[in-house]
């Protein structure tokens, strides 16, 4: 089933166009990356999801709901967690929880347990009576999460969950995300800048540049279609490095490194050029020991793509 | 109309705004003022001063007639009379009102200022049981404290006035409709007045400034009591409570039509 459904979606500031035909789905229980510069259109996006912003034209569903007109049962089945932590810092940590899953229409003799819950699953439990203001940045964000985690949403926004997370904050949130979609079946959208996060989480990812779609496919799919060339580390025999680097020079549009002593690196190789390189180094009679291609990460596509569009890599 | 998500909103605000020095400030030092400090030393003053005497005859005679003669001639007994009935009395009103403008700027722009709007956007609350409720923050702990304050300002004005009135004078039947009728017209308008100053800045110290010019009806009617220009009976008090309960209600019919998420989330 599907969890978003946006079709020819438009929104203006003013004169400023946002989104410019934005249509995309989100399959429940995906793991879907909105990925683009600052102003690209992704919280603009989320914002529209929920409800917040009214297109100036075409149609949102989520999970079948309109989130204008069936907003408050949208609400219900999401949570945002938005970039900067927006707590009161004058309530406690425990309070917030409270709070947010009252207003979250969370039942009664639930609130307590699963308030608890969460500050023990987030390590606050020890300062679940401390004044948010005292919080660090890390605290402050895994309060957040867990403030969107506590009616159990079925699709989760999370924008750039992990700025300002130390590297154990951020493998938590990165296990969280994962036992959402994959053990609990929920959808979450990351809006990030973190193409690497993006890579190792998503299932899918939309770039957005200037309000527009600029590219949608799996993390592989993309990398292969907008930075179709490959790195291949060679492993020849030492006393024959020079003669490999010689040949690899004499192709077309090809680049050679020395990568240490018997390794070279080729690089901006089409991927179906990969056996002929072969063949040449083995028909020139240089012992070849080992083949490695390097395949294009997500970060190589983006900025491909950026590059292509003018915009500052 | 959920009524939980109301609460929870309202309990929500009025926990922040309890742990605000800033603003708890204001609204202790003006009801300890109003109806503490100012019954007390008013009922004691003639007869500690014997100079004050005087000069109260003098500011009692210089009242217009028809007040005056409401009255009649001037005796200490008199002078607890004009003073808690006509002089100090709408000095009460300023409290709700004052407390109402307080919270709501703290619950609106305060909220939008310190970026705790935006978590509360996205909650399954709809844009009315938002609107009541930021209201019911506001307006609820005005009335409490307007009618707590009242009691207190009451019995205050029987015990210090005791050995003159050497009765249970007070409340008369004016200052119980200006305090059941009149106080929760003038918080609504102080919580009106913010709503729709809030709804057009984007920080708190800006709303406080505009948001606090509702509150010249008030002194107006302050100043007309005191100079006599005005005799607050039950039934003006009734018309004029009636005509702040309009002005209100034109304010707030304004207000909820601005209220929407899609206009407030501009301004985040």
């Amino acid at each position: 089933m599907t969890a978003i459904a946006l079709d020819h979606v438009m929104h203006r500031y003013g004169e400023t166009v946002a989104l410019r035909d934005l249509s995309l789905t989100v399959a429940e229980g995906e793991v879907f990356s909105l990925l683009g510069h600052n102003g690209a259109g992704k919280t603009t996006t989320v914002r529209i999801v929920n409800g917040l912003l009214e297109p100036a034209s075409g149609t949102v569903r989520v999970f079948g709901q309109s989130p204008l007109t069936d907003g408050s049962a949208v609400r219900r089945r999401t949570a945002v967690l938005t970039e900067s932590p927006t707590l009161d810092e004058r309530l406690t940590a425990r309070e917030t929880l409270r709070a947010f899953a009252e207003m979250y229409d969370v039942r009664a003799a639930d609130v307590a347990p699963r308030v608890e819950s969460l500050l023990a699953e987030f390590g606050l439990s020890e300062r679940g009576d401390d004044r948010v203001g005292g919080f660090s940045r890390g605290m402050k964000q895994r309060l957040s999460l867990a403030r969107a985690l506590v009616h159990d949403p079925d699709l989760l926004f999370l924008d750039e969950p992990t700025a300002g997370l130390d590297p154990s904050a951020t493998q938590q949130l990165h296990q969280t995300v994962r036992e959402m979609a994959r053990t609990r079946g929920r959808t979450v959208v990351l809006c990030t800048h973190n193409l690497v996060e993006a890579q190792a989480l998503s299932d899918r990812v939309a770039v957005l540049g200037g309000g527009e779609l600029l590219a949608l496919g799996t993390p592989t799919e993309l990398a292969r279609r907008l930075a179709p060339r490959l790195e291949v580390s060679l492993e020849v025999d030492p006393a024959r490095q020079a003669d490999a680097m010689a040949l690899v020079a004499s192709l077309d549009g090809l680049s050679v490194s020395a990568e240490r002593s018997g390794v070279i690196r080729v690089g901006g190789i089409p991927r179906d050029r990969v056996p002929d390189l072969a063949s040449r180094i083995v028909g020139a009679g240089i012992p070849l020991f080992r083949l490695e291609p390097h395949e294009p990460s997500l970060t190589d596509a983006y900025f491909a793509l950026q590059q292509g569009r003018g915009a500052p890599a | 109309m959920n009524w939980r998500i109301v609460a929870a909103i309202v309990r929500k605000d009025l926990r922040v705004v309890r742990r605000s020095r800033a603003l708890m400030t204001p609204l202790i030092v003006l009801p300890v003022l109003l109806m503490i400090v100012f019954p007390t030393v008013f009922t004691f003053l003639p007869r500690m001063m014997g100079g004050a005497r005087e000069a109260f005859a003098e500011m009692f005679r210089n009242l217009p007639d028809p007040v005056r003669r409401s009255f009649g001639e001037f005796t200490e007994a008199t002078w607890i009379r004009v003073v808690h009935s006509q002089m100090l009395a709408p000095l009460m009103l300023l409290v709700p009102f004052m407390v109402a403008n307080v919270i709501a700027a703290d619950g609106f722009a305060g909220e939008r200022e310190r970026k705790t709007l935006e978590p509360l956007l996205y909650t399954p609350a709809t844009d009315a049981e938002l609107f009541v409720a930021k209201l019911l923050a506001a307006w609820i702990p005005a009335v409490m404290i307007a009618f707590g304050g009242a009691f207190v300002y009451a019995v205050i004005v029987n015990v210090t006035a005791w050995p003159v009135m050497q009765r249970v004078f007070f409340p008369d039947t004016t200052w119980v409709v200006m305090i059941l009728w009149m106080a929760p017209a003038f918080a609504a308008l102080g919580l009106a007045g913010m709503l729709l100053v809030s709804l057009r800045v984007r920080g708190m110290q800006e709303a406080t400034q505009l948001g606090g010019l509702f509150v010249l009806p008030v002194i107006a009617l302050v100043v007309g009591e005191v100079r006599g220009a005005i005799l607050l009976g039950p039934w003006m008090a009734i018309a004029t409570g009636l005509l702040v309960w309009v002005i209100a209600g034109v304010l707030l019919l304004f207000g909820v039509r601005r209220f929407r998420r899609t206009t407030l989330v501009g301004k985040l």
